[in-house]
């Protein structure tokens, strides 16, 4: 009894009326708080920018009136606060009937509103530090539903103004709480400084939330439209504009993006890939995410040999039937949500096994090989979710696992590669299994090849497995693993040709994986009977090849003189060429016109000198010149004379007689007898 | 300044709240899976944990001395202590009581007469979120003793000034505390305030006091034995307080007599600090 008193009482206790409070500060700060935290729910699209400003002005409105009637007991307003939440929890409850049990995305924005609308009644009735203290509280969930939803760091704005503003209310609660007055300068720098260096320190501590809670199956249709042909791979036609082939149409190639996500992957091109980001992925495993497999090569290229593919309908969530070449043993759960950036192929990027899938379509398309294609187009915003099984089989385990079938599909090629089946029995002579087999010649290409994405074009005609093994043995992943795939398959065990994304970049504040375009990697597949494909990819152990700085600086030259434009470099160069005659006639023209006439007959008689091959001498006056040329230029150099010094005034016409009399006599004396 | 530990108050509200807070914000970044909800979430930790620790650091760090304390109070009446202090901590003096002050000086209200040598205060903080109260007890030693006085109580019957005709003929020449004027002198540190000279002191522009000669006559005597109940002793000692001040205002002075703690004392007192002085050292 006297417990169930002392509960009573503990109850009556907390919900007694606080003292008023009395710092319009204190409030502004928490108003500020709430009205960010609006903000960053509006700017994640969880609820519409008008409402938002609405709210803020309410919240605003009733702060001031909460401040007004601190002092008061307003019976009504309490009652009007309590008929309002009920009315919004009522609201929130008829939204939920509808939709299904456990989806939290069909939750999310009715939260969201309800969280607002609870914010902007509560603001009316906060007369006590509590109350405003409960306003931080909310505005905190708010945030939450917000960080909920952002994959970039665009949210680091909003995250940074809301802890702002919560450290702003925080120090005001204790002023408050401490007497009164302005939080002190010290104070609120140490408060600061000490909530950045625990933050770190949790930040630092804490592991990474994987989403172990199945709750989030986020998926979203982004900005792309319709693709052409539903069910087939875009990017066969290698146009640039192909969803498969995203980013700029530059590079040696022309061709923007990795041109292996369509029908065919032709290991002589590469396509230009830059740090683009295309896609953020969630993962609680980091691993591939495979695109799709090819199992025929060519000599150049590799292809799937059948695209048949099974749909599957039914709405999201999808159940991916598992392949015939599937493994036995289940691997370890992962699941993984992909946030498309920008536009990228219309496969549905996936870790090893996809199981089940939360897409937005009506259907997806299943290959064979368990490659997944998407039939709407992949834009910015698409978002989708993956349940994964990953195989992640020990090496024991793996060495223990009987070989696979030699006869099957997997071992198929073009022709007899003698000399390469000699190379990969030598590296592998003492292997009796094949994990052994595959691990000793992924060592093999770590230390007798090269990885460079800048290597000569395959000749016409030549194997590009022969080219890489035996000539260049410099390459980037399509070619080391290429090269790894056919010495696994002329030793009879089956391997496939793997292309998608490396994880890339992680971002620890996001959690997020940012692949960027140049993350879009080829590696090897193995079959292994009781574990099914598991990955291996040689390129990591190769080493990057390290030609002369010469040569490469060259290289680099080369590419950038064979990238210039040079029609317009050339129209360029000739028309400048061009004006600078122009510009240097124009000059001499203005030069000589600004001369006397006498000046003039002076250079006239230079010039004619220096054809004759006797230039004037610095020394030599006009007179001893003139002599020395001898014909009538004597003549012309008595009159110079005569003019500069004698003043003596000779008509323009006397001028021209006397210079064409010289140049004449001269001709006919520089004539051949 | 000593102390003893620091000590969360009333904990049972803000800490599990807190850890509520925490934990819930956990969850919910651990079942989105999203990166930014858990920074968030850090810093929402951050400052919980600012705000729970920060007031026992802050606590931890404080410090308070006594700048001034005054030699006599009375039972009852607050009695004002300088202070220096570290900025934002409340104090509230715990023996002697007292109310809770933020800032100034410390008040302390003794209840009863005693002398106090030192005081403790309860040492508070919940800086600098307001969140939970961290709490400090620390003991401040009094530069020198504060003697609380008794109130002044019901006197009791004071007998009427007889003419002491022996004591008259004796010559008496020493300077005493009581007795007649024998000359102004310049004051002296521990004088009585009632003893200045004002006409003296506004003449020489400098304080002057009274000097006086002791009576020729003894004063009369007032035997204190307090009883061992310490409701029925301050009872006493505040009627013994009153009646040695009424012999004083009609004797000059009255020999009091009261045990202490190293013995018995007898001594004139003339005045009422002497006199209040002397019962709060009483037992």
């Amino acid at each position: 009894m006297s417990g169930r008193g002392g509960i009573v009482e503990a109850v009556r206790r907390a919900n007694a009326p606080k003292p008023p409070e009395h710092s319009g500060r204190l409030r502004v700060a928490a108003t500020c708080s709430v009205a960010v935290s609006l903000l960053a729910a509006a700017a994640e699209h969880e609820i519409a920018r008008s409402t938002v400003v609405l709210c803020i002005a309410l919240v605003s409105a009733g702060m001031a009136f909460s401040h007004r009637s601190r002092n008061r007991t307003l019976g009504w307003v309490k009652v009007g606060v309590a008929v309002g939440a009920l009315a919004a929890m009522g609201w929130f409850v008829e939204q939920l009937s509808g939709g299904p049990v456990g989806d939290i995305t069909s939750v999310e924005d009715p939260l969201t509103i309800l969280f607002a609308w609870v914010l902007v009644v509560h603001s009316f009735h906060v007369p006590a530090r509590r109350d405003v203290v409960f306003a931080l509280a909310g505005s905190g969930a708010m945030m939450a539903v917000a960080a909920a939803q952002a994959v970039d760091m665009n949210f680091g704005l909003y995250a940074v103004g809301w802890i702002a503003c919560g450290l702003w209310t925080l120090l005001e609660v204790g002023a408050a709480a401490s007497g009164g007055g302005r939080p002190r300068v010290r104070v609120s720098a140490g408060s600061a400084a000490g909530l950045m260096v625990a933050g770190l320190v949790v930040f630092l501590l804490l592991p990474a939330p994987t989403a172990g809670v199945r709750l989030d199956f986020r998926n979203a249709a982004g900005s792309a439209g319709p693709v052409a042909h539903p069910g087939a791979l875009a990017g066969d036609a290698g146009s640039p504009l192909e969803l498969s082939h995203p980013g700029r149409s530059s590079g040696p190639t022309g061709v923007g993006g990795f041109l292996g996500f369509a029908g065919s992957l032709n290991t002589a091109v590469r396509g230009h890939l830059s740090d683009r980001v295309v896609m953020l992925v969630r993962a609680s495993v980091p691993t591939f995410w495979i695109g799709e497999t090819y199992d025929h090569w060519s000599g150049q290229s590799w292809s799937a040999t059948d695209t048949r593919s099974l749909v599957l309908d039914g709405g999201s969530p999808f159940s991916v039937p598992a392949p015939p070449s599937s493994r036995a043993r289940p691997g370890v759960d992962d699941l993984q949500t992909f946030y498309i950036k920008d536009a990228t192929a219309d496969l549905v990027f996936h870790a090893d096994q996809a199981q089940q899938v939360w897409f937005p379509a009506p259907r997806l398309y299943l290959q064979p090989d368990g490659s997944l294609i998407s039939p709407i187009g992949m834009g910015q915003g698409a978002i989708y979710s993956v349940d994964s099984s990953v195989q992640q089989p020990p090496p024991a385990d793996l060495r223990a696992a009987p070989p696979g079938p030699s006869d099957s599909g997997y071992t198929q090629l073009p022709a007899p590669y003698p000399d390469v089946h000699q190379l990969a029995v030598s590296v592998t002579a003492g292997d009796r299994d094949t994990y052994d087999t595959v691990q000793s010649l992924i060592a093999w290409m770590g230390a007798n090849t090269r990885y460079s994405t800048d290597i000569p074009a395959l000749p016409p005609g030549a194997d590009a497995v022969r080219q890489f093994l035996f000539a260049s043995r410099t390459g980037y992943c399509e070619q080391i693993s290429t090269a790894l795939t056919v010495m696994l398959r002329t030793l009879g065990i089956p391997a496939r040709e793997a292309v998608g994304y490396v994880p890339g970049p992680y971002n620890p504040v996001t959690d997020l994986y940012q692949v960027r375009e140049e993350d879009a990697h080829a590696w090897v597949q193995v079959y292994f009977p009781r574990y099914g494909w598991v990955s291996f990819d040689p390129t990591a152990v190769v080493p990057y090849a390290n030609p002369s700085p010469g040569a490469t600086a060259l290289r680099i030259v080369g590419h950038f003189l064979a990238r210039l434009p040079w029609p317009p470099i050339g129209v360029a160069a000739g028309g400048m060429g061009a004006a600078g005659l122009v510009a240097g006639a124009v000059r001499r023209r203005r030069a000589t016109g600004r001369l006397s006439p006498a000046e003039r007959a002076v250079r006239q008689m230079e010039r004619a000198g220096r054809r004759a091959g006797r230039p004037r001498t610095p020394s030599e006056t006009v007179i001893e010149y003139g002599r020395a040329l001898a014909g009538g230029w004597p003549e012309v150099a008595r009159a110079v004379d005569a003019a500069a010094y004698g003043a003596e005034e000779i008509p323009a016409a006397q001028w021209g007689a006397l210079l064409r009399r010289a140049e004449s006599v001269a001709e006919r004396e520089a004539a051949p007898a | 300044m000593t102390g003893g530990r620091c000590h969360p108050a009333r904990p049972w509200g803000p800490i599990p709240g807190s850890l509520a807070l925490v934990l819930g914000w956990w969850l919910v970044a651990h079942s989105s899976g999203q990166g930014w909800v858990q920074a968030l979430g850090d810093a929402v930790t951050a400052a919980v944990l600012l705000g729970l620790l920060g007031p026992w650091l802050a606590l931890r760090r404080a410090r308070v001395e006594i700048a001034h304390a005054p030699l006599d109070g009375t039972a009852g009446r607050p009695v004002e202590i300088a202070l220096r202090r570290s900025a934002g901590i409340r104090l509230t003096p715990v023996d002697p009581p007292g109310p809770a002050r933020t800032e100034g000086a410390l008040e302390v209200v003794a209840a009863r007469r005693g002398v106090v040598t030192s005081v403790t205060v309860e040492m508070a903080t919940a800086a600098p979120f307001g969140v939970q109260w961290w709490t400090r007890r620390v003991v401040l030693a009094l530069p020198h003793p504060l003697h609380i006085a008794p109130r002044r109580g019901r006197p009791g019957a004071v007998p009427a000034p007889a003419e002491d005709t022996a004591a008259r003929d004796v010559p008496d020449p020493r300077p005493g505390p009581f007795g007649d004027l024998r000359a102004p002198r310049p004051y002296r540190a521990g004088d009585a305030r009632k003893s200045v000279h004002w006409p003296a002191t506004a003449h020489t522009g400098e304080l002057m006091v009274r000097e006086t000669e002791r009576p020729r006559g003894q004063p009369p005597e007032l035997v204190v034995d307090l009883p061992a109940d310490p409701a029925a002793a301050e009872a006493e000692a505040e009627r013994a307080l009153a009646t040695a001040l009424a012999l004083v205002d009609r004797h000059g002075a009255v020999l009091l007599t009261t045990t202490e703690a190293a013995g018995t004392r007898r001594g004139v007192v003339a005045d009422a600090r002497q006199a209040g002085r002397r019962l709060a050292a009483a037992k």
